[in-house]
């Protein structure tokens, strides 16, 4: 008996709420699925569509139980999660969460040049070169593509996702 | 049964719950995953709110204290352009009675905040300290004897939202949050900019409002931002007096609101480098105003006939102006702490002028027009806080840094002094002026430090704690704490709980309003009015240096939000506040019967007719409950249905009376609580109040419409307690979206033209049904009756 209520409290201590009240955070897990939808992506070669969180996860398990069943890209989904830039490897979205400038920066670089979908709550995220820059103004989704850093990165965004966005096309036409 | 059993039985039962819970969050995402894009960005998201907490915005339904946000579509979706106006349309709670004939405080009229007083109440702008008014609340009005913050001071439209908290929050805010605390944000990144023109009147043909705004925002680098709102506000005065039998029916009198002309402004802007955002926010407001005092008839004594054949209603015609800015810096370091360090500068001043008056004691070479004086109240803040995330837990802390300072100045001479032509009718009629020994220049400083901590037992419980140490140059220091608790045993079901306990500093105006007059007694001149506990005066009959109120919070609620546009919560909140800061009644012999000879021989000696100074006098109770209900109907990707409902109940009670000064001989009770002032007290404002805030919205037009019902109130009629019944109102507004850009609104407030209770009949020869005053002052919606409006607005 004693160890079931262990074990209960233990189950109990592990389980995160995601109250109903969080749509900002549901909506920010579907977006991260519905973006990848209209992106081309310039390495298609692997078998399975890789969503990195990189720092922390402020998603605990939704993503995985969200994105168990489904595809994209008719490719199976994994989510990961890494700590620091040189663990990312392979990926195909890369969601940034890391605090400072500077981290952020290098995980933009490292996506640069690697052709890896960035997205990020921070803010300047789009204008330093982030591909989507996601917030919540007003109650409100807001979505900033830096189009001319996908086109940098040889990514393709598809025009419904445009369509709904502030573009910035920097030097692009 | 044995008692492990019972906890494996709650446990399997939690975590069932918890894993059925998880399931539906998953299954309510997937049904977001299937819909379009357009769909998924038209979704309106939880509010979030700042306030209560030093991690920054969080989801304001999952705090541990009850968090109200008001949105600005909520703030700009009314025909009132005046904060105070707006809120006591949409805060269940929130009292903004319009005094009329009541000095400075028609021209700057208090809030209140669940039956307390207006300086019991802590407002911050983008989360710092807004300064509270130079003017002390002196005549019979609500929140009479104290200072509060001056909403009308902040142009609507520079405002994101606002954040009430529902709860003490001394231990993490310091002063004034007793009764709570209202975060005003202001609009931020990513706004676009506006131009709006506005005109109102009243169903009766007058209170006409004209006024203008423009918001105008320019995108800086890295998503910073330089946010400017400028409005030009001109509010004609309303009057509901009613004909004077004693001069031939004619109204002659002004009862209403006054005639002012606000011009504001308002600044919020960052400037991201790095990981540091320099910021700057600040609001300023120059008004000019005009109310009337009594009228003085034309055989009044008060009355020069050759000057004012038909006799004279002076004009009290202050120019106010009010200034906030608050400038710093803040970020994140590379360990994830982050930082924020800033500089707040609050001023306020009054100076007071007085027309179509005169100066009865000067005969016929009395002035008609006065400058009567100045208030001044400056505040300067130095603040640091630090806070940083570990895991589940948080902690935070800060150091703050205060400097306060008071000031009157006096007026003309002519404004205050007694000329030969009469024994008491000195300086000018309808407000006399500050004297020169009234002048006073009152300076302190405080320190504080604090700390708050979230410790995290479970995921699904954080146990939140503050402490937080203020030091005060004139009264000494306080510590005060706080416990909360936050349980989500399902995730449709939140559970809270605080306590807490608070004070509320004296302010520098209680402490330190002085305001004399002079009178004839004899070959002598006397004087008679308000001594600051630090006179002589004050001290020989009993004043001591003023101690902070304490108070005790206990807050428990639910929330229930079984789905993501769907919410009801309910707390229950009991507040117990001591030694309450109040003016006593006039001390002289002819006022207090059983005044001691000793006191009657201090005020004889000092040439004193009579004497009011603020003492630390009375205990309260205020207790009672809130309810909320949201609920938002989306019908497709254009329109939908939002729906906010609110009651609050709050009842005060005094509980303890204390020890009055020995010297003066008679109880507290006798020296503080005349009939009018307990009435007041305990039912001066509305025992309940219940708002029903509704919008419907597409892309063809929006239509809102409002019910209210501002609950019974009190007041008192000689001795005699009289009651206001509640009242109802209806407010609707259409806004036709006649191009993307651009949009013409129409509407009205109180479109029934429903006005509170008059008086009855009285004994009373100015106030009393079918007389010149025929509304209480304490009537939460006034007595202007329904006000209808256009406004038209464009976007870019």
């Amino acid at each position: 008996m004693r160890l079931l209520c262990i074990t209960l409290l233990l189950v109990l201590a592990t389980v995160q709420h995601l109250h109903a009240s969080d749509l900002e955070r549901r909506l920010e897990a579907v977006f991260l699925g519905r973006f990848a939808s209209f992106i081309e992506l310039p390495d298609n070669s692997r078998d399975r569509f890789v969503i990195t969180l990189i720092d922390d996860n402020p998603f605990g398990g939704m993503l995985d139980q969200i994105y168990k069943d489904k595809t994209i890209h008719n490719k199976p989904i994994v989510v990961r999660t890494v700590t620091r830039v040189r663990e990312i490897g392979k990926t195909d979205i890369l969601f940034i969460t890391l605090s400072t400038t500077a981290a952020r920066q290098e995980a933009i670089e490292y996506a640069h040049r690697n052709g890896i979908v960035t997205i990020s709550e921070a803010r300047g995220f789009a204008e330093r070169g982030g591909i989507i820059q996601l917030n919540f103004v007003g109650q409100k989704t807001q979505i900033r593509i830096n189009y001319a850093a996908a086109q940098r990165s040889g990514i393709k965004i598809g025009a419904p996702l445009l369509s709904i966005a502030t573009v910035l096309r920097g030097e692009e036409p | 049964m044995k008692p492990a059993l019972n906890l494996t039985i709650i446990l399997a039962l939690l975590a069932n719950t918890a894993f059925a819970a998880q399931e539906k969050a998953v299954r309510e995402s997937n049904e977001l995953y299937e819909r379009p894009l357009d769909e998924l960005v038209y979704i309106e998201t939880q509010a979030k709110a700042d306030v209560g907490s030093r991690e920054g915005a969080r989801d304001a339904l999952d705090a541990a204290v009850p968090i109200d946000v008001i949105t600005a579509e909520q703030l700009e979706s009314s025909g009132y352009t005046e904060l105070g106006k707006v809120l006591s349309k949409l805060v269940p709670g929130f009292n903004f009675p319009r005094p009329s004939i009541t000095d400075g405080t028609d021209h700057a009229p208090p809030f209140t905040l669940r039956g307390l007083n207006p300086d019991q109440v802590l407002v911050l702008v983008n989360g710092k300290r807004q300064h509270q008014s130079s003017l002390l609340n002196m005549n019979g009005t609500i929140g009479r004897g104290s200072s509060g913050v001056d909403l009308n001071t902040i142009p609507l439209r520079s405002i994101e939202r606002i954040e009430v908290l529902r709860d003490g929050a001394a231990a993490q805010y310091g002063s004034d949050a007793i009764a709570g605390i209202i975060n005003i944000i202001l609009k931020g990144h990513d706004r676009k900019s506006s131009l709006t023109g506005s005109y109102g009147s009243t169903f009766k043909g007058d209170g006409r409002m004209r006024q203008g705004d423009t918001f105008l925002s320019v995108a800086l680098p890295d998503d910073g931002y330089l946010n400017l709102t400028a409005e030009a506000r001109d509010r004609g005065p309303t009057n509901r007096a009613g004909a004077d039998d004693r001069d031939g029916y004619r109204i002659n009198t002004h009862f209403g609101d006054a005639d002012t002309q606000d011009y504001l402004l308002a600044v919020n802007a960052a400037v991201p480098r790095g990981d540091t955002i320099y910021y700057l926010h600040g609001t300023f407001d120059r008004r000019l105003s005009s109310a009337g005092a009594f009228y003085r008839l034309k055989d009044d004594e008060r009355n020069i006939q050759s000057i004012y054949p038909n006799g004279f209603l002076p004009r009290i015609e202050p120019k106010i102006m009010d200034l906030s800015l608050s400038t710093g810096a803040k970020g994140v370091l590379g360990n994830g702490t982050t930082w924020d360090l800033s500089y707040t500068l609050g001023y306020n001043e009054f100076k007071f002028y007085v027309n179509n008056s005169l100066n009865r004691s000067l005969g016929l070479t009395t002035p008609t027009s006065f400058y009567s004086g100045a208030t001044s109240y400056l505040q300067q803040v130095i603040n640091l806080d630090l806070a940083k995330k570990l895991g589940n837990h948080s902690v935070a802390g800060g150091l703050e840094y205060r400097l306060e300072r008071y000031r009157i100045s006096s007026g003309d001479e002519a404004s205050y002094v007694l000329g030969s032509f009469h024994d008491w009718a000195a300086g000018a009629q309808g407000f006399g002026g500050f004297m020169p020994e009234n002048r006073v220049t009152a300076k302190r400083d405080s320190f504080a430090a604090y700390l708050d901590a979230k410790y995290a037992l479970f995921p699904w419980m954080h146990i939140d704690g503050a402490v937080r140490y203020e030091q005060y140059s004139d009264f000494g220091s306080t510590i005060d704490g706080k416990l909360a608790l936050r349980v989500r045993p399902t995730e449709d079901l939140l559970l809270r709980a605080s306590g807490s306990t608070g004070f509320r500093a004296p302010s520098l105006t209680q402490a330190n309003f002085t305001s004399t007059a002079m009178v004839r007694n004899g070959s002598e001149i006397d004087r008679w009015g308000y001594f600051n506990v630090n006179h002589p005066v004050a001290r020989a009959l009993g004043a001591t240096d003023l101690k902070p109120e304490k108070s005790l919070h206990f807050t428990s609620g639910i929330v229930y939000q079984p789905r993501s546009n769907f919410s009801i919560s309910a707390d229950y909140f009991i507040t117990w506040i001591d030694d309450r800061i109040m003016p006593t009644g006039y001390i002289a012999s002819w006022n207090l019967s059983g005044l001691s000879p000793q006191a009657a021989a201090i005020l004889s000696s000092n040439n004193i007719d009579g004497a009011v100074y603020f003492t630390n006098a009375i205990s309260t109770r205020t207790n009672g409950f809130d309810l909320r209900l949201n609920y938002t109907l989306t019908f497709d990707s254009s329109s939908r249905l939002k729906l906010t409902g609110a009651y609050n109940r709050s009842e005060a009670k005094i509980t303890k009376v204390n020890a009055a000064p020995s010297v003066l001989g008679v109880d507290m009770t006798s020296l503080v609580l005349d009939p009018n002032t307990r009435v007041t007290i305990e039912n001066g404002q509305p025992v309940d109040s219940f708002k029903l805030w509704t919008k419907y919205e597409s892309r063809l037009f929006d239509a809102v419409l409002n019910l209210n019902r501002f609950g019974s109130y009190s007041s008192t009629s000689g001795y005699d307690k009289v009651d206001f019944s509640a009242l109802w109102t209806v407010d609707l507004e259409f806004t036709w979206h006649l191009m993307k850009n651009m949009n013409i609104t129409i509407g009205g407030e109180n479109i029934l033209d429903a006005m509170p209770d008059t008086w009855g009949q009285t004994s009373d020869s100015v106030i009393g049904a079918g007389k010149i005053i025929q509304y209480s002052q304490y009537s939460p919606i006034g007595y202007n009756g329904a006000y209808y409006y256009a406004r038209l607005g464009f976007t870019f």
